[in-house]
């Protein structure tokens, strides 16, 4: 299977550890990716619609051009492109404006037909976890998880969860069990980690940055896997701060998902960044290396 | 103690109406409410407000079809004030910032109504009540006037002939405490908590009536009781008459629309009354389905029903699971809303200087024997406003006089008492689903002597038992026992009051059927019944019905 | 059907915790939570506290927790509540609890709504008829004005877990409707004034309380409409706005964000406590290869010129 690869900004920008691992990974899994380099920022919920649906149009145009199912990394884009893409398929008179105005100059033209799905999603729907769990080499037995999905990959429901794809309401946790994982479930995994509200109110931000790692904790994780970028900024690069904010330890190493599966098809921490996080890893990767691969 | 120049009882339309008069008068007043004013029950009226607004349309024209509707027992008098200012009050609605309908010139949509001759009937989608409900909230909030919300009202505080306030629990600390003032409105609405099935809120206990009742204040016209005839079965929510008004059909078992042999022109558009006997006599023959019939939208295009009727497909499938589109919808009648209630003149002044009531807890005398669908919301408006004018008006002319301790104690005394009961096996909730029932069977569509003389023998023995009924305690934060006693005392004091006037109304008049009197008589009951209270339970008396140009024509559909 | 009510008791002059207290009823599956609990009441014991009205969903004012899910009791089956012949009712969270179910409105619900000053000023002098409005705009603010106050998306919240003080998607929602009336007079201001602390800035748009809403009413997105038009009209805390500024302007300029920059622009390039502040953070995420290469070292995507254009048409309009 091909897709179209929109990695989004932060997997290359904040957290250039995520591109090469989700990289990395996917050609282990021989799923191919056709990166799309010609392409804007989804606008992260940041952008008004006005001027980011027509951005994320011509992304999808592009997409449509190439056949193709598009993948993000990132649980916003994800979300993002989501309703981007209800408001373009729902809308031909929307659609015809965007396509005359923006896109036609170009020579582009979205017709409504692409499908965007997350690579956790890809992994259930597509891959299979069934046969993620055969590749697996080296299982994380031991390792306790806590997922922590990122709020834009599961909400608005009836666009990110629709009727007959309930299963992504669970799929981190069948991914971490599938790798060979325990689950920590915590009540925060599908809540907002806080990044929108660092400009506006940092005290809240770091709150529920703090809210969410220590739950975290307090369920004997030994780590958090989350498939967004943006949460991975909140909860890894600002953990210092939310520690400091609220006079505690947290201490909650965070991964990436491409950086979880790669973990246990066998790469090496190294390979897969695991020494470029803000929040030390060495515990995680002390635990595994216990692990006979 | 709290002290105002006026306090109104009651947060809904009329009663919030009424103190943004009284605001803009420049009284110093404060409302009073049970629940928080947000929570009233106008939030449920779903048809309209009607205006005279369309160039194709009169006050007078307006004003014709209302006292028609009343089958002649308006006082015509009120009716024109209603019509005639209805316009202005309707217009002012819009500035405060209800979102009326518009049609295609910006203006606002008129939608044809059972009754009304020409459409009149502005409308909100099909939640007028709670848009209008909340702009009157957000006007209150505009002018600042205080509200004493979760205070429960206990009695009215009547001194050397006058009203000085009224005595209520605050709920929030369970303390009784006065409320002086120079005048009191009340607004209290609704008594459908005394009727089952029916549509109310279970905050409509007749409290305003009982309370002017036990003051010595008249109730006028209380037979008067009308029937929503589509409710939602065994819900008691109202389907709205904008659902006929768009074109449903009611059918019966056999998928008839059986409207053709009760009001062979009108159909389903016919009043009230006439839809709720109707329905009646169909399931009395065997023709019913459930105890009800069906109201069916399927044959109507379902963008306009999305955007006429949204609350309305909304709430059926939030309480039924049925989607009105695919289904007929089971409806019955069920009890709606009081036509009688507190006597008040057309500035809303009742015969006690100091007392003034508007809206559904009084009875000013504009639907006459049966409410036109949409004229109750006016009413509220347009009398509540004059209410809360006249008693500015009063208020700025004489000085408050603080009410003295005595009935403070008393009231005190009384709760304690109310402890110290033997409650005998009764309930609260027994005594009042039995009264319930007897109402609805032998006071409700249809009436009879016999049936009439045991609802009375009922009520009366209900109202024994109620004398022994006790409750653990009376105050305490948030303690509900003794407002939900003092309630069900409310609704049986006021039920006896229907019942009496019922047995007394010798004729079929518009909600009031007798089976035994089948025919309207002008010649012996062209008059308001007014019921009083004494010891020995209501002493009837009679008023004329103020007419003015309309004279009594038979009424047909 | 016979069924064991537990229902969440407190009373504060007892100092205690709340306990559920169990009360058994005969009662019919189509019957409703609030019609179970009157029942109670009536029949059972007249000092149980709870809120409710209407019984039909339209006044929002007996929102509970039932079963451990936050619902509107009148419009909640016993039926479909009922789990191995009990149903559990508790106060929802957040709020605190005055007694029983009751819990403290007047702070949380009526406060934010009167601080957003719902009620429309519309310019003197006043037009003799009605104002002339298209049923479009009518319709949009019919869906928002249809909100009965029922605080389930203010219980879902997720900024008003670690911060009660922020004024909630339930009064933002109240806030549009005034904003969006095309009769009142005082958008800019309002704009401005609900950009304050705890305003709409403060809403992470994690669309909660749209999820949480039984009305479809779609708080988020209402949130979003009003921060966009206080972009537009220069409102918001300057963080805010050089945050927003920033984003459009790297993206416009390269195609895709440039997070570096985004970080020194929104605490102000010559806000010299604000870049010190986060210079160690920087500094941390420089060792580790975090920190992108901000401003003209940021690289620009192919393509970059058609964002900007894009950009550029939208800021014409």
């Amino acid at each position: 299977m091909t897709y179209a690869f929109y990695p989004g900004c932060v997997s290359k920008g904040g957290c250039p550890e995520l591109y090469p691992a989700a990289v990395k990974v996917a050609e282990r899994l021989n799923i191919q990716l056709a990166e799309m380099k010609d392409v804007g920022c989804s606008g992260a919920g940041v952008l008004s619609q006005e001027v980011s649906d027509p951005i994320n149009a011509r992304t999808l145009a592009k997409v449509e051009q190439m056949g193709m199912t598009m993948m993000t990394i990132c649980s916003t884009c994800q979300g993002v492109f989501t309703q981007a893409n209800h408001r373009l398929k729902s809308d031909p008179d929307y659609r015809e404006r965007i396509n005359r105005e923006n896109l036609a100059q170009e020579g582009l033209r979205y017709e409504g037909t692409v499908e965007i799905k997350h690579f956790l999603w890809i992994l259930d729907e597509e891959f299979g976890l069934d046969k993620l769990k055969e590749l697996v080499v080296r299982p994380l037995s031991g390792l306790k998880v806590a997922p922590f999905y990122g709020c834009y990959l599961r909400r608005p429901p009836e666009l990110m969860v629709p009727k007959g794809f309930e299963r992504r309401k669970s799929v981190l946790e069948m991914t971490i069990e599938a790798l060979g994982g325990e689950v920590a479930n915590i009540k925060g995994k599908g809540k907002c980690c806080g990044f929108p509200i660092l400009a506006s109110s940092e005290e809240n931000s770091l709150a529920m940055c703090s809210d969410h790692t220590m739950e975290a904790k307090e369920k004997g994780a030994d780590c958090m896997v989350t498939p967004c970028p943006l949460c991975h900024l909140e909860l890894d690069g600002l953990q210092s701060s939310a520690e400091k904010h609220m006079n505690e330890e947290i201490d909650m190493p965070i991964l990436h998902l491409p950086q979880l599966v790669g973990l246990a098809l066998g790469f090496t921490p190294k390979e897969m960044n695991m020494h470029r996080h803000m929040v030390s890893t060495e515990e995680v990767v002390k635990k595994l290396e216990g692990v006979r691969a | 103690m709290p002290q105002h120049d006026i306090i109104v009882i009651g947060g809904g339309f009329a009663g919030m109406r009424a103190a943004l008069a009284a605001k803009e008068a420049g009284a110093d007043v404060a409302l009073v409410s049970k629940v928080h004013p947000l929570r009233s029950h106008s939030s449920g009226a779903h048809s309209g407000i009607n205006a005279a607004l369309s160039p194709e349309d009169s006050w007078q024209a307006h004003a014709e079809d209302t006292v028609y509707a009343g089958d002649y027992l308006g006082n015509q008098d009120a009716v024109q004030v209603l019509c005639q200012e209805g316009i202005g009050d309707v217009i002012k609605l819009e500035h405060m910032g209800v979102i009326f309908s518009r049609n295609g010139q910006g203006k606002i949509d008129l939608m044809p109504f059972a009754g009304s001759i020409r459409p009149r009937t502005c409308y909100v989608g099909d939640s007028a009540g709670h848009i209008i409900l909340q702009v009157l909230y957000e006007q209150m909030l505009k002018l600042e006037v205080p509200v004493y919300d979760e205070w429960f009202v206990t009695s009215l505080i009547v001194e050397d002939g006058v009203c000085r306030g009224a005595i209520a629990q605050e709920l929030s600390s369970g303390r009784l405490l006065s409320l002086d003032a120079k005048a009191v409105v009340l607004a209290t609405g609704g008594l459908g908590r005394m009727y089952e099935p029916s549509t109310s809120a279970y905050t409509s206990t007749a409290d305003g009536q009982a309370l002017a009742y036990r003051a010595g204040i008249p109730l006028v016209d209380m037979e008067m009781v009308q029937y929503h005839p589509t409710t939602l079965m065994g819900k008691g929510v109202v389907v709205t008459e904008a659902a006929r008004g768009e074109g449903a059909y009611l059918v019966n078992k056999d998928g008839d629309r059986f409207m053709e042999s009760y009001a062979p022109e009108t159909l389903e558009m016919a009043a009230r009354d006439v839809c709720s006997r109707a329905i009646e006599t169909e399931v009395a023959q065997g023709r019913g389905v459930n105890g009800g019939v069906l109201l069916d939208f399927r044959h109507l295009d379902t963008d306009r029903l999305e955007d006429r009727l949204p609350e309305t497909t909304y709430v059926v499938n939030k309480l039924s699971g049925i989607d009105i589109k695919k289904e007929p919808v089971p409806v019955r009648p069920a009890m709606h809303r009081p036509i009688g209630g507190v006597q008040v003149d057309v500035q809303g002044a009742t015969p006690l200087p100091g007392l003034y009531a508007a809206g559904e807890c009084a009875c000013v005398g504009v639907h006459g024997a049966n409410r036109l669908g949409g004229n109750s919301l006016l009413e509220c408006v347009v009398f509540g406003r004059r209410a809360g004018e006249a008693a500015a008006a009063y208020a700025g002319s004489i000085p408050l006089r603080k009410a003295s301790e005595s009935m403070m104690l008393d009231q005190e005394r009384l709760a304690q008492d109310l402890t110290a009961r033997n409650s005998g096996g009764d309930t609260i909730g027994s005594l009042r689903r039995e009264l319930a029932a007897t109402m609805h069977q032998k006071v409700g569509v249809s009436r009879d002597g016999a049936g009439l003389r045991e609802a009375a023998d009922k009520v009366g023995d209900l109202m024994e038992r109620y004398g022994r009924v006790g409750i653990p305690s009376v105050g305490g934060p948030y303690n509900p026992s003794l407002s939900t006693l003092l309630e069900l005392g409310y609704m049986l004091d006021v039920a006896q009051a229907i019942v009496a006037s019922a047995q007394v109304r010798e004729e079929s008049r518009g909600a009031h059927h007798r089976t035994d009197f089948p025919q309207r008589d002008d010649d012996n009951w062209l008059k308001h019944t007014v019921a009083s209270r004494t010891p020995d339970g209501p002493a009837l008396a009679y008023r004329p019905v103020v007419i003015t140009h309309r004279q009594p024509q038979r009424r047909t559909y | 059907m016979e069924v064991t009510f537990k229902v969440h008791r407190y009373d504060p002059a007892t100092n205690g915790k709340g306990q559920l207290q169990s009360y058994m009823l005969g009662i019919d599956e189509d019957a409703s939570i609030l019609d179970a609990l009157m029942r109670i009441r009536e029949d059972q014991d007249t000092t149980l506290a709870f809120r409710g009205s209407c019984r039909t969903g339209f006044c929002g004012d007996c929102t509970m927790r039932i079963g451990g899910k936050n619902r509107i009791a009148c419009s909640t089956t016993v039926g479909k509540s009922v789990k191995d012949g009990e149903v559990t009712v508790e106060p929802i969270r957040i709020i605190n609890v005055l007694k029983d179910m009751v819990f403290d409105a007047e702070a949380m619900v009526y406060q934010k709504y009167r601080a957003v000053e719902p009620w429309i000023e519309p310019s003197t002098p006043l037009p003799q008829e009605e104002h002339l409005v298209s049923n479009e705009v009518i319709q949009d603010l019919r869906k928002v004005m249809s909100c009965t106050m029922c605080w389930l998306c203010d219980e879902g919240c997720t900024t008003m877990v670690v911060d009660r003080k922020f004024v909630g998607p339930a009064a933002l929602t109240k806030a549009y409707r005034v904003v969006a009336d095309p009769r009142d007079s005082k958008t800019e201001e309002r704009l401005h004034s609900l950009s304050e602390e705890k305003g709409m800035w403060d809403c992470c748009h994690c669309y909660e309380a749209t999820e949480h809403c039984p009305k479809g009413i779609d708080p988020t997105e209402r949130i979003f409409a009003l921060r966009n038009q206080a972009i537009k009209v220069g409102a918001g805390s300057t963080k805010v706005r050089n945050h927003y500024r920033s984003f459009g302007a790297s993206v416009k300029a390269h195609g895709w964000l440039d997070e570096a920059r985004l970080a020194i622009d929104t605490e102000g390039l010559t806000n010299i406590r604000g870049q010190l502040k986060q210079l160690p953070l920087a500094l941390k995420a420089l060792r580790r290869g975090k920190l992108p290469k901000p401003y003209f070292l940021h690289k620009k995507r192919p393509g970059a010129a058609n964002i900007k254009r894009i950009f550029k048409l939208w800021e014409k309009k």
